[in-house]
């Protein structure tokens, strides 16, 4: 037993108990510093991450850690670590029990780091529950406001159901297969038939990670929860809960399932096409931001999916990508929108009427960050979206690409819906938004990211290329 | 290692940008200034590429290429051929003449030349990458600017006093539509990549590797029309033109004057370096389609032109109408026509980027541009009404003008393959004298009105700058074309040349013919045109 292997994941196993000492020892008005602390445990995390080399040597047959799980988790660190400086950077929303919170950020990291390195069904249903489980409770984190607690409700009921597939998926796996190991059920697949059984099984656990990445026809909590959840944990959700979940699909599918990969390619091809439409069209008449990012996120799923839906290298590394670029500009949207509404009081797209006089800088960075979403050159949106389109024209599914493409036209309207607010209308108020040096500087390291992901290609590409190998 | 005159040439208007960002917009003077000379070093370097462009080895010249994804095979590939050349010439004289149009620009004055460079850089980009990825990148990063630059600095378009659209309309419905015909050309793109086999996004390359190995033709019979339309939308081509003289109407002078003399022959430059360089078999199969859509850009868009009462409308449909003699000419794949299509998006963009600039004076004085409220304008403002004649007579294709020399090279190179299209666009000649004179009537002439005493002339040498060079450009090359025609042939012949041998073999002897005949007659042709201009009264 290579202990070694974990060590990241013990790490984060050893803040959680840190977190929940600290967090009975801190007075309640000092809770606000806990950050600082929760902060320091992602940095331990990430320089253990470093400091590990890939390999693929297993833990007990059920953990890996390889390059691929090395990529995913360095992506998972930065989200986490950007949320916590969100949960700093609004005085508003989040005021009582931060400690409890950043302990839940940790339970949520830990399981998607265990996601990233699942060599297992069983360490799979583990990871995702762990993920979950903590974003319930946050989701409902804000008791006293009804749209939180009912937010809160409806994703833990939704939740549940495809959780219930999950599992029953797995328990047919595990018939056909007599193992749960990914190794086994490959072999198994791979040497013979594969009986209807065991392709509903695959089918019931695809639905269960469809619904961590919102895909149709699994998306109905999205835009409930996003509205009524407090923002940095809609920023987890929409990011870190989505990779991780792309992650477990990329584990099975590509992992597992590529022997029979004209069954799921398929199917994933028509799913995707089906969710990059509902969640553009549906985000066009939003008034809310958080809706509208939801319905958004749910768009992004879809090309997501329709990287996987290759079933090819290219269409994996283009996803890797994506996530990338995706994880830039939505953490970007999210802070300037946390941000904004600790100033504005409301999350209401009317209210972003003229912020570009208000704070220029804020609308900035908001557009940039938007911009990047929709896909337009040269920022990181629009270098995911091509290397994913890319990859479908390689894999002859035409159709698709020309969904995908349209998809980008109707992505930017309504991203432009909200430039248009922010630079075209005059603002209700002429105060202007003082914006926290620190935000400043983070926001501005976002910025830069966009943009050195969309211009500066060939590293970002040659490192996922070299790391993401199945 | 010297600089490449491209390179510069892209990095100025870049360099621009970033040094703005650094600025405060309190610093309008500054901000100005730094636009002005960013836009005058690329005209320096445009005037330089277009000098030194050596006409007797052809080819792409001033090449710069840095390797960027080399897995996929794109490179940061610029260069210049001899069509290019001409147009990146054109978009410098626009960029530099709007520069110092935008000084009445008083609002928010860091943010608009902000997005009014990255619209510079964005069109200099795509007429300077030979790179198939790039060439997207920057197509796309013309566009996008424009939305905040209508939607800000733009203007409701009023018609008796009601708005008949918003300039809000306006700039969502011109980005969403060009981005829609960009995702489409992107396909296409995408499609030509994966199947040519080469592993190489570069455009020579690609010529290359199509040169040996042909695409099937069932294939280019299906990629080029996704090329065609999508950057059709830009050309405009009819009937996807509808977003470009709303476009016009409702974005602030300068940048309309970018938008209809430089964004708009983006796609006839597309179609001319990607659809029909790359795809010779699918140029032969879709361009007589296009000959045929072109006459109703011509007749429809000059109907329409002359039914409007809005003058930057009229001016923006009679664009679209004038578009479509450049599609003409690219349609008909003789390189006589070639010539004259790419000289009149030379000549045309100068034209509409003058027409432009003085409708935005009359706006900006008089504070409409609804035409029975205007007229008399000559008492006051007789520097710009003296430019309204010329750009009317520019416009109508007046021998002396630019415009001139290139519609009849355009008809006279088309006169054997499409006789009729030809004839329906010699008629479209007569509808824009009658939509232009009624613009130079309406407006200048006729009763000294009270209502406009108060309206200034451009007069100090510094405003009445951007209008002697527009019009001494146009009269330059009017009367002299034979510099520019040479550089634009020595790209254009070898480009049909590639075309016209891909002909079945039945054809083969008819088509040679037009050939010689073409060949012959393009020379002898533009020695008649350069000799009696030389002597055309100035």
């Amino acid at each position: 037993m290579n202990w070694a292997l974990l060590s990241v994941e013990l790490a984060a196993c050893a803040w959680i108990l840190m977190l929940l000492v600290a967090d009975i020892l801190t007075p309640t008005a000092h809770e606000r510093s806990l950050w600082v602390l929760a902060l320091g445990g992602v940095a331990v995390c990430a320089g253990l991450l470093l400091s590990q080399r890939p390999t693929s040597e297993t833990f007990q047959q059920m953990f890996v850690a390889d390059s691929f799980a090395g990529y995913f988790k360095g992506l998972f660190l930065l989200t986490t670590g950007l949320v916590i400086f969100m949960t700093r950077a609004t005085q508003r929303q989040l005021s009582a029990n931060l400690g409890a919170l950043y302990l839940l950020l940790f339970t949520a990291l830990l399981g998607m780091l265990v996601l990233a390195s699942i060599n297992d069904l069983l360490m799979l249903f583990l990871g995702l529950e762990l993920l979950t489980f903590s974003l319930y409770i946050m989701a409902a984190y804000l008791k006293t406001d009804a749209r939180s607690v009912e937010a809160g409700m409806k994703y833990l009921i939704l939740g549940s159901v495809s959780s219930g597939f999950l599992v029953f998926g797995i328990a047919l796996l595990y018939g056909f297969a007599g193992s749960t190991s990914f190794p086994t059920i490959r072999t198994a697949i791979a040497s013979g038939p594969v009986p209807l059984t065991a392709q509903a099984g695959l089918l019931l656990v695809l639905a269960g990670l469809g619904f961590k990445v919102a895909m149709v026809p699994f998306h109905l909590w999205v835009p409930d929860v996003y509205e009524g959840a407090p923002t940095p944990v809609v920023a987890l959700l929409s990011v870190g809960s989505k990779m991780a979940g792309i992650v477990a699909m990329m584990r099975v599918l590509y992992g597992v399932f590529l022997p029979m990969q004209e069954t799921w390619t398929n199917l994933l091809a028509v799913l995707s096409a089906a969710t990059m439409l509902y969640g553009n069209l549906a985000a066009i008449p939003q008034t809310n931001i958080k809706r509208l990012l939801g319905y958004s996120s749910i768009g992004h799923a879809g090309y997501l999916l329709m990287g996987l839906s290759t079933g090819s290298s290219s269409g994996v590394h283009a996803v890797g990508y994506y996530v990338l670029a995706y994880l830039l500009g939505n953490l970007t949207v999210f802070l300037v929108v946390v941000v904004a509404a600790d100033a504005l009081g409301s999350d209401a797209l009317d209210d972003y009427r003229g912020l570009s006089k208000r704070s220029g800088w804020l609308a900035a960075a908001l557009f940039i960050g938007l911009l990047s979403l929709a896909g337009v050159p040269p920022l990181a949106g629009f270098a995911g979206k091509f290397f994913v389109l890319l990859a479908t024209v390689e894999s002859h599914r035409l159709w698709l690409v020309a969904i995908g493409a349209v998809n980008v036209a109707i992505s930017l309207y309504y991203y432009l819906l909200v430039v248009k607010r922010m630079y075209l209308e005059a603002p209700r108020s002429a105060s202007p938004i003082r914006v926290a040096p620190l935000t400043s500087a983070v926001l501005a390291f976002l910025v830069l990211g966009i943009l050195v992901v969309g211009i500066f290609q060939e590293p970002f590409l040659r490192h996922i290329t070299a790391a993401l190998r199945l | 290692m010297p600089i490449p005159l491209t390179l510069l040439i892209l990095l100025s208007p870049t360099v621009g940008v970033l040094i703005l960002c650094t600025l405060k917009a309190s610093q309008a003077a500054l901000v100005r200034r730094v636009a002005l000379a960013a836009t005058t070093v690329s005209l320096a370097g445009a005037i330089c590429a277009a000098v030194t462009y050596n006409t007797a080895t052809a080819g792409i010249q001033h090449e710069f290429l840095v390797p960027w994804i080399r897995s996929l095979g794109i490179g940061f590939h610029l260069g210049v051929d001899g069509i290019s050349v001409v147009l990146v010439l054109l978009h410098a004289l626009c960029a530099f003449s709007g520069v110092l149009i935008s000084y009445a620009i008083k609002e928010r004055v860091k943010e608009y030349y902000l997005f009014y460079l990255l619209l510079i850089t964005g069109v200099f980009g795509v007429f300077l990458s030979l790179d198939l990825f790039f060439f997207y990148v920057f197509y796309e990063m013309a566009v996008i600017p424009m939305y905040p630059l209508i939607g800000i600095w733009g203007s409701d378009v009023k018609e008796a006093g009601h708005v008949r659209f918003t300039k809000e309309y306006a700039a969502m419905k011109l980005t969403v539509y060009l981005t829609l015909g960009a995702v489409v050309a992107l396909i296409g793109l995408l499609w030509l990549y994966a199947t040519s086999g080469a592993n190489s996004f570069d455009i020579p390359t690609l010529q290359r590797h199509f040169d040996a190995s042909p695409l099937e033709p069932s294939l280019q019979r299906w990629i080029f029309p996704l090329l065609a339309i999508g950057f059709g939308v830009i050309a405009p081509m009819w009937p996807l033109h509808s977003w470009s003289p709303i476009g016009h109407a409702a974005a602030p002078s300068a940048v309309s004057m970018l938008h209809a003399g430089v964004l708009m022959k983006l796609g006839s430059y597309a179609i001319i370096r990607v659809a029909m360089g790359l795809l010779p078999d699918g140029a032969r199969m879709w361009l007589p389609w296009i000959a045929a859509i072109c006459v109703m850009n011509i007749i429809y868009g000059g109907f329409v032109a002359m039914a409007q009462k809005d003058l930057k409308l009229i001016i923006g449909y009679s664009s679209s109408s004038h578009m479509g003699y450049v599609l003409l000419g690219i349609a008909c794949l003789t390189p006589l026509a070639l010539n004259g299509a790419v000289l009149l998006m030379f000549a045309h963009g100068l034209m509409t980027a003058l027409t432009f600039a003085l409708v935005g004076h009359v706006y900006d004085e008089t504070h409409t541009r609804y035409l029975p409220d205007l007229g008399g304008l000559a008492h006051q403002a007789p520097f710009i009404a003296t430019c309204g004649v010329i750009a009317a007579m520019a416009s109508s294709g007046l021998p002396g003008f630019a415009n001139f020399v290139a519609e009849l090279l355009v008809f006279a190179g088309g006169w054997d393959r499409y006789r009729i299209p030809v004839i329906c666009g010699v008629f479209g000649v007569v509808i824009t004298a009658v939509y232009m004179l009624r613009f130079v009537r309406g407006t200048f002439f006729g009763e000294r009105k009270v209502a406009f005493a108060r309206v200034h002339d451009a007069t100090s040498p510094f405003a009445r700058l951007p209008y002697v060079v527009l019009i001494g450009v146009l009269l330059f090359v009017g009367c002299w074309p034979k510099p520019m025609a040479t550089l634009i042939n020595v790209s254009a012949r070898p480009l049909i040349e590639r075309i016209i041998p891909a002909q079945e073999p039945g054809q083969l002897a008819d088509v040679a013919a037009t050939r010689t005949s073409a060949a012959t007659s393009a020379d002898a042709l533009m020695a008649d045109v350069a000799a009696p201009m030389t002597q055309a009264p100035q």
